[in-house]
C-alpha cells in the first residue's frame, strides 16, 4: 500500500501546482523534476544584475577572501570539534541575506575535524601558528581513534612503501574522502520529518542474519537518523523549521543550502560536491513567478545569494595539501544542463542564472561550474556556455551523451568528473598510481629510481620479481612485458590498500547526514586513477619507434636515456602513439579487477590530476620520453607539452579517443588553453568557433574539456603584480583555481603549458 | 597522384571563415622579404600525400566544422600543384566539404578553370600596389600577371567569396594612399569580397632564416603596431564600402540613360501617332477581342495618365485590374528583406501585368511604380472575366510572358547570389533602422525581437555567418553589440556603402 504523499497536509501546502507522481508517493526527486521543469529555449537576455544587498554582501566577504590569499592566514574555530550541529549560528550581514547558514559562526572562520586524521590536523594548526584547547586534545586522544590510525593499523609493510616512494599518490587515508553528493534536494521537497520516518522504517525492515555487513547496515541506519535530527536542530538554530517541506522558492533554496552546509560541517572531504540542483529549483522559481511572489532580480538574487554562500565554504588543510592540491580547492560542484531520457533538454533558466553568478559576483573558483554537454542541448545555452568560458574561464564540460546511457538523467559530477546518480551512487576515492613511475620500475627491476631507504640509504625494490633491464637499446617487447608484471602487482596493492582506507573510514569517519540523503542501499563505485600516462604512451612509443638508450649509474638504475630518431608522439592525432595510451589504460583495468573491493563497489578508473602534476614530476626520475627528471607531467590526459604538434584538433582528438565506458569511466580529464585572439578575430567569432570546437570534441566521444581563454601575457603579469586581477581564474585539471592561491613554480607551469597560439 | 605537404594545422580559427584544417604546400615562386615560412619555399620536399589522403585527415575534423568551417589549402602557394588542388578539392567537394585556397596568385593556370569552381573561399594575397614595389618585395616582376588573374578569376569559373589580405610593413604601405591603391586593385572582384584584412608585419619568423642560413632583406625592420594595422583595417573597409556604392550609383545612372534614350527615340516616331483606340486594337491581347464587343470594352477600362513615381499598384493590392502600358515604363519591384529594392522587370509598351492575378485570383505581390510618366489602361475584373478569360490568344500571351519572366528570375537569381554575407548583413541592418531604429545620443538603438538564428533566416545567411559579420563589423566601428538583442549603428554611411 503506497502512501499518497498529497493525503498529508504539509505536503499538500507546500506542494501547491506540483504535478503529481511517483515523486508523491515515495522519494524520487527525479520524477518530481521530470514531471513539473520547464525547458529554456531562450538566450540569456532576461539576466539581471546582483541587487544592492547582494553587491554589499559579497563586496564584504569578498575583501575577507583577498586578505586571507594575500596573508596566507587562516581563523579556527579552536573550541569545538566538527559536527552537524556543533556551531552557534553565524551570518554575514543579517539584514541583507537572503539565504543564511555559515559552516562556523564567522565566514571564513575553519572547523577542525580531527575524525579523518589527527596528526593532520594539529600539523594544519601548527602551520598557522594556532593551537586547540589542551583538554580538548587530551580528552579526544584519550577516547578516540581516527580513521587515519586505524588505517596505519591495517596497513601492510608493501602498503606503505608504495605510499613513500610516492607510486600511489594522494590516497585518503589521513584525511576525509569525500566525492560523496547527498541529494540535498530531498530536504527541500520532503522535509526532515518525512526523510527520517522514511529511514526508520528501512531500518525495522533490515532483518536477517547478523553478518558484518548487516550489523554495519543497521549501525549506519541509526547513525543517519541522528543525522537528520541533528539537520534539523541546526536549522532551527538559525529561526528555520526544516522537519517541513520547503514552501517556496526561497525556502527551497534555504533548505536545500542547509542540508548541505550539514554536510560541510561534518566532513572535510577533499571534494565536498553539491549535485546537481539547477532544474530542481527552477521548479520553485517558475511557481514563485507566477504566482507573483516574486521578479527576476530576486530569483536572480536568490541563486547570487546561494553562490556567495558556496564560496565561503572552507576546510582546514596544511600548507603541504595546498601546494600537493595546487590552490585551495573544495570541488563544490554543480552539474549543470544535460538532456533528459525523454530528450527534453534539462536547461531552466536557473541554470542560465546560476552560471550569470560569474559575472554578478565576478569570476570564482567554486563552485565548480560543470556544463553537461550534449549534441542536443539548445544552441543558444552552448553559445552561451561558450561566451561565458570566453570571459571567466571557469566552466568545463563533461560528455552528457556518454554518461546518461550509464547513469540517467539523474546523475551529478563529484568533484572533477566522478559521475553518480544523486542519492542513489556513492564512490570510494581513490587517488591515483604514478604509472610513469611504474614505466621505470619494468625498466629497472622494480626498484625505484630516487627513494632511498631512510636508515640504511640503499634503493628500494618496490615491486618484486621484477628484472633488472640491462639492454644497450630498450627492447619493446622486453619492456612491454615487464611493465605488465609491475602493473599486476601495483593493481593488487591498489585494491587492498583502498579496501583497507575505506573500510576503517566508514568506521572512524561515517559520513552520516550525507548518506542519510541517500537511497538506504547504494551502488557503490570505487574509483582508481593514473597519473602520467601522456608519458607512458611517448616512452613506450620512443622505444617503439626510435632507439632508447637508458644511461645508468652504477647501481644499473637507468637514471637518464639517450633517443635516436623520431618518434609519434601522444596528442598528435597518431594512432600508433594513441593506441599505447588506450591499451595502458585497458590493461591497467583489467588489472585492477582481478582484485575483490570493499563492500562489493565496482573498479573505475580515472585520467586526472586533482593532485598538482607539478608534484609527481619531482617525485619522478627521467623518463624514455626525453622527459628530464623532475619536470611537471602533463595534468590529467593532457599530451605531454609542447608534444603536441599539430595543432589543437590533432590535440583534442588524441584525448578523445580514450575510452570512457568500462575503461576510464571516472572520468578522462582534459585542459584546454587558447590564445583569444588564435580563437577568432571578435567575440562574436570566438563563441561560435569555442561552440563548434565543444561540438566536434564531444561528439567524437570525448568525456572532459578544461577551457581557458586567456593571453599569455595576462597570466605572467598577473605572476608578477598579483594585486592587479585578484580574483583571476583558471582552470587545471579537472577545477578552477585563484591564480594567486598558486605557489610560483605552479604558476610558471600554467603559463609553459601549451597554450594554442596558431595564427 | 600525389602533392607535397609541408605541414598540417589542425585548427585554423583566422584563415578562412570558421573552424578550418589548413594544410600547407610545398613551394612558391614568389620570394617576399617578409615571408615567415620560408621553410615552404622549395618546390619538392615535406611529406608526399595523395588527396585521398587529405580527405581522410579531414574527416577527422569534420565534426568541429560547424555550418561555415571546413579544409583551407594554403602554403606556399597552392595554386603551383595546380593538379593535386584540383583533385583534392574535387575528392572534398564530393563529400560535401566547404573548401577554402590561400593564395597569392601565382599558380599553374592550365588547371584554374578546374579548380576556381570548386572553391567557396579565396584567401588573396594582395602583396604590393605598384610594379615597382611589387618586384621588390617578391622578386618577381609579377605584377601585371597579377592583375591579369584578379580579372579572369570569374572567367575561370570561380562563384564563391573572396578575403582579401595585405601583409603591412612600416614605412612601406601603411599611409591612405596604399589603401587607395588596394582597393582601386580589387575593383574587378570587388562584388566577392567578403573581408579586407591588414595584418601587421611581425618578426617571428626571422628565426628560420637565421638556422636556415639566409639573409633576411627586411633585417631591423620592426613588427607592424597592430593597433595602427588595425586602423588601416578599417580605412580599408570604409573606402571599399564607398568604392562598391559608387560603383553601383553609376551603373544605375548608365541604366537610367539607356531608357532616357529609348524613350527619346520613342518621341520622334511619335508624330505618327494615330488615335489610341485604333492602335490599342493593333494590340495582340485585344486582337482577339470581337469587333462587336471591342466597344463594350474600350468603354469599360480606365485609361489613366500617371507620373513617374506614382504607384500604379502595390504588393497586396485585391486582384481587381489587369494593366497594359500604352505608353511609359513601369518597373515592377520588390523591397526585399535585405532592404534592397529589388526590380524584377521594367515594362514598357504594349507590355501587360496581372493577368495571371486575375486568372489565379490572386493579390499583387509586387510593387508596380511608373519609373516615367506612363498611360496605362487598367482592366477591371468583370471586363476581363467577360472577354479574356477564355480567349486563347490572351492565354498564349500569358504564358509567353511567364516564359520570359521564369527566364528573367533565373538571371535575378544568379545576380542575386553573387550579393555576399558582407552586402545581405548591410542590408538586413538598413532594413531593421527603418523599421525599428530609434535614434539615440549613442546612435541608431535597434532592439532586436529575433535571435540569431532567426536573423541568419531573414537575410539568407547562416547562424555562424551573420555572428560573424556582426562581429566584424563591430570590430570596424560600425555598429555596438549590447548583449544578444541590442544592436547600436555607430556608421550608418559605411553600412550603406555595402548597399545600393
Amino acid at each position: 500500500m503506497r502512501d499518497n504523499l498529497f493525503d498529508r497536509p504539509e505536503m499538500a501546502e507546500a506542494w501547491e501546482g506540483f504535478e503529481p507522481g511517483n515523486w508523491s508517493e515515495e522519494i524520487d526527486v527525479r520524477d518530481f523534476i521530470q514531471k513539473n521543469y520547464e525547458p529554456y529555449f531562450g538566450d540569456h537576455s532576461f539576466l539581471e544584475d546582483a541587487t544592492e544587498n547582494t553587491k554589499q554582501l559579497w563586496d564584504h566577504v569578498n575583501a575577507l577572501i583577498q586578505d586571507e590569499v594575500r596573508n596566507r592566514t587562516v581563523k579556527v574555530d579552536l573550541e569545538r570539534f566538527s559536527g552537524i550541529d556543533n556551531f552557534p549560528p553565524g551570518y554575514i550581514d543579517q539584514d541583507k541575506e537572503l539565504i543564511v547558514g555559515l559552516q562556523t559562526d564567522e565566514p571564513l572562520k575553519r572547523i577542525m575535524n580531527p575524525y579523518g586524521g589527527f596528526r593532520m590536523l594539529k600539523k594544519s594548526l601548527d602551520a598557522y601558528g594556532l593551537k586547540m584547547d589542551p583538554e580538548m586534545e587530551a580528552r579526544f586522544n584519550e577516547y578516540r581513534k581516527t580513521h587515519n590510525q586505524g588505517t596505519f593499523d591495517a596497513y601492510t609493510p608493501e602498503m606503505r612503501t608504495v605510499r613513500s616512494v610516492g607510486l600511489l599518490t594522494g590516497l585518503p587515508d589521513a584525511y576525509g574522502r569525500g566525492r560523496i553528493i547527498g541529494d540535498y534536494r530531498r530536504v527541500a521537497l520532503y522535509g526532515i520529518d518525512y526523510l527520517k520516518e522514511m529511514r526508520m522504517k528501512d531500518k525495522i525492515n533490515h532483518v536477517g542474519l547478523a553478518n558484518e555487513e548487516n550489523i554495519r547496515l543497521r549501525e549506519e541506519f541509526s547513525e543517519q537518523i541522528r543525522a537528520l535530527d541533528e539537520i534539523k536542530s541546526m536549522a532551527a538554530k538559525y529561526g528555520f523549521d526544516i522537519g517541513r517541506p520547503a514552501k517556496t522558492a526561497q525556502e527551497a533554496v534555504q533548505w536545500l543550502y542547509f542540508a548541505y552546509l550539514a554536510a560541510v560541517k561534518e566532513n572535510n572531504g577533499a571534494a565536498m560536491s553539491f549535485g546537481r540542483n539547477t532544474a530542481f529549483l527552477d521548479i520553485y522559481i517558475q511557481r514563485d513567478l507566477k504566482r507573483g511572489l516574486i521578479d527576476e532580480k530576486t530569483a536572480q538574487e536568490l541563486i547570487d545569494q546561494l553562490v556567495i554562500k558556496l564560496r565561503l565554504v572552507r576546510h582546514l588543510r596544511t600548507p603541504e595539501y595546498d601546494e600537493l592540491f595546487a590552490g585551495d580547492p573544495t570541488w563544490v560542484t554543480e552539474s549543470i544542463g544535460g538532456i533528459g531520457e525523454d530528450g527534453r533538454p534539462l536547461v531552466t533558466k536557473t541554470a542560465y542564472r546560476f552560471l550569470h553568478t560569474l559575472i554578478n559576483l565576478g569570476t570564482s573558483p567554486e563552485p565548480n561550474m560543470t556544463v553537461l554537454w550534449s549534441e542536443q542541448l539548445p544552441r543558444e545555452f552552448k553559445e552561451y556556455c561558450a561566451y561565458m568560458s570566453i570571459k571567466t574561464a571557469s566552466i568545463q564540460y563533461e560528455n552528457d551523451d556518454l554518461m546518461r546511457p550509464l547513469y540517467g538523467d539523474d546523475y551529478a559530477i563529484a568533484c572533477c568528473v566522478s559521475a553518480m546518480r544523486v542519492g542513489k551512487e556513492m564512490q570510494y576515492f581513490g587517488a591515483r598510481a604514478n604509472l610513469a613511475k611504474a614505466l621505470l620500475y619494468a625498466i629497472n627491476g622494480g626498484i625505484d629510481e630516487i627513494y632511498r631507504d631512510k636508515v640504511t640509504g640503499d634503493y628500494v625494490q618496490v615491486i618484486p620479481g621484477i628484472e633488472l633491464n640491462t639492454q644497450e637499446v630498450l627492447d619493446y617487447d622486453t619492456v612491454l612485458e615487464s611493465f605488465k608484471k609491475v602493473m599486476d602487482k601495483l593493481a593488487e596493492i591498489y585494491v587492498n590498500t583502498m579496501n583497507t582506507i575505506h573500510y576503517m573510514h566508514d568506521k572512524y569517519a561515517y559520513e552520516a547526514g550525507q548518506m542519510a540523503l541517500h537511497d538506504p542501499y547504494v551502488h557503490r563505485w570505487i574509483a582508481f586513477g593514473i597519473a602520467g600516462l601522456s608519458i607512458v604512451a611517448d616512452s613506450l612509443s620512443a622505444i617503439k619507434y626510435a632507439k632508447v638508450k637508458p644511461i645508468r649509474n652504477d647501481a644499473g638504475i637507468a637514471v637518464d636515456f639517450e633517443i635516436e630518431g623520431e618518434f609519434p608522439r601522444y596528442g598528435n592525432d597518431d594512432d600508433r602513439a594513441d593506441e599505447l595510451a588506450i591499451k595502458v589504460s585497458e590493461y591497467f583495468i583489467e588489472a585492477l579487477r582481478r582484485t575483490p573491493a570493499y563492500r562489493n563497489a565496482e573498479h573505475t578508473l580515472s585520467l586526472l590530476t586533482i593532485t598538482s602534476n607539478v608534484t609527481y614530476g619531482k617525485t619522478t626520475g627521467s623518463t624514455p620520453d626525453g622527459r628530464k627528471k623532475g619536470e611537471p607531467f602533463a595534468p590529467g590526459a593532457n599530451p605531454m607539452n609542447g608534444a603536441d604538434q599539430s595543432g589543437a584538433l590533432a590535440s583534442l582528438n588524441s584525448v578523445a579517443k580514450l575510452p570512457y565506458k568500462g575503461v576510464n569511466q571516472d572520468g578522462i580529464s582534459n585542459t584546454f588553453s587558447i590564445v583569444p585572439m588564435a580563437l577568432g578575430k571578435n567575440l562574436e567569432e570566438r563563441v561560435t568557433n569555442l561552440t563548434n570546437i565543444l561540438e566536434g570534441y564531444f561528439k567524437r566521444g570525448a568525456f572532459h574539456l578544461n577551457v581557458n581563454v586567456m593571453d599569455k601575457d595576462l597570466l605572467i603579469d598577473a605572476m608578477e603584480n598579483p594585486d592587479k586581477y585578484p580574483n583571476l581564474t583558471i582552470r587545471v585539471s579537472g577545477y578552477a583555481v585563484r591564480f594567486n592561491r598558486l605557489d610560483r613554480e605552479h604558476q610558471l607551469d600554467v603559463i609553459n603549458r601549451t597554450f594554442h597560439e596558431f595564427v | 597522384m600525389k602533392g607535397f605537404l609541408h605541414s598540417i594545422e589542425s585548427m585554423g580559427l583566422v584563415d578562412g571563415p570558421g573552424i578550418r584544417t589548413i594544410f600547407f604546400l610545398q613551394g612558391c615562386p614568389l620570394r617576399c622579404a617578409f615571408c615567415h615560412n620560408p621553410d615552404t619555399l622549395k618546390r619538392v620536399g615535406g611529406q608526399e600525400v595523395t588527396p585521398q589522403r587529405i580527405l581522410e585527415i579531414a574527416s577527422r575534423y569534420r565534426s568541429y566544422y560547424g555550418e561555415e568551417g571546413g579544409v583551407t589549402l594554403s602554403g606556399g602557394e597552392p595554386l603551383l600543384q595546380g593538379e593535386f588542388v584540383y583533385k583534392t578539392l574535387e575528392l572534398l567537394k564530393q563529400e560535401g566539404y566547404n573548401t577554402c585556397v590561400d593564395t597569392s596568385g601565382f599558380g599553374n593556370p592550365m588547371y584554374y578553370s578546374k579548380i576556381f569552381p570548386l572553391v567557396d573561399t579565396l584567401i588573396l594575397d594582395v602583396k604590393a600596389f605598384d610594379r615597382e614595389s611589387f618586384k621588390n618585395l617578391t622578386t618577381i616582376d609579377g605584377f601585371d600577371s597579377y592583375l591579369k588573374f584578379i580579372n579572369d578569376l570569374e572567367c575561370y569559373g570561380f562563384r564563391g567569396q573572396i578575403w582579401i589580405r595585405h601583409v603591412m610593413v612600416p614605412g612601406y604601405t601603411d599611409n591612405e594612399q596604399s589603401m587607395n591603391s588596394l582597393i582601386d586593385i580589387i575593383k574587378p572582384i570587388s562584388h566577392r569580397v567578403e573581408r579586407i584584412e591588414i595584418l601587421p608585419y611581425h618578426t617571428s619568423g626571422v628565426k628560420k632564416y637565421h638556422e636556415l642560413g639566409i639573409p633576411y632583406r627586411l633585417e631591423g625592420v620592426k613588427p607592424m603596431d597592430k593597433h595602427k594595422a588595425k586602423e588601416f583595417e578599417v580605412m580599408a573597409n570604409k573606402l571599399f564600402a564607398t568604392t562598391l556604392q559608387e560603383e553601383r550609383k553609376a551603373k544605375e545612372r548608365k541604366r537610367q540613360e539607356q531608357y532616357k534614350k529609348l524613350k527619346d527615340r520613342e518621341m520622334a516616331s511619335d508624330k505618327e501617332k494615330t488615335e489610341m483606340i485604333s492602335n490599342l486594337r493593333k494590340l495582340p491581347l485585344l486582337s482577339d477581342v470581337a469587333e462587336e464587343d471591342l466597344a463594350d470594352v474600350l468603354k469599360e477600362v480606365i485609361l489613366t495618365n500617371i507620373k513617374a513615381g506614382d504607384y500604379i499598384f502595390k504588393t497586396g493590392d485585391p486582384p481587381e485590374y489587369m494593366y497594359l502600358i500604352y505608353k511609359g515604363q513601369m518597373k515592377i519591384y520588390y523591397n526585399t528583406i535585405d532592404g534592397e529594392e529589388q526590380i524584377f522587370y521594367i515594362y514598357t509598351d504594349g507590355d501587360f501585368v496581372g493577368g495571371l492575378n486575375l486568372l489565379e485570383k490572386t493579390p499583387y505581390e509586387y510593387i508596380g511604380q511608373a519609373l516615367t510618366d506612363c498611360q496605362v489602361v487598367a482592366i477591371p475584373k468583370s471586363i476581363f472575366d467577360k472577354y479574356f478569360y477564355d480567349s486563347p490568344i490572351f492565354l498564349r500571351s500569358v504564358l509567353s510572358k511567364s516564359f520570359e519572366r521564369i527566364r528573367q528570375a533565373e538571371e535575378l537569381i544568379q545576380r542575386l547570389s553573387t550579393s555576399n554575407a558582407s552586402m545581405k548583413t548591410a542590408g538586413l541592418l538598413l532594413k531593421l533602422v527603418k523599421r525599428i531604429g530609434v535614434e539615440t545620443d549613442d546612435g541608431i538603438r535597434l532592439e532586436l525581437s529575433m535571435n540569431r538564428e532567426e536573423l541568419g533566416n531573414y537575410s539568407g545567411l547562416r547562424r555562424e555567418t551573420i555572428t560573424r559579420k556582426l562581429g566584424e563589423f563591430k570590430e570596424l566601428g560600425y555598429i555596438e553589440l549590447v548583449g544578444n538583442k541590442v544592436i547600436i549603428i555607430k556608421d550608418i554611411e559605411a553600412l550603406e556603402g555595402y548597399v545600393l
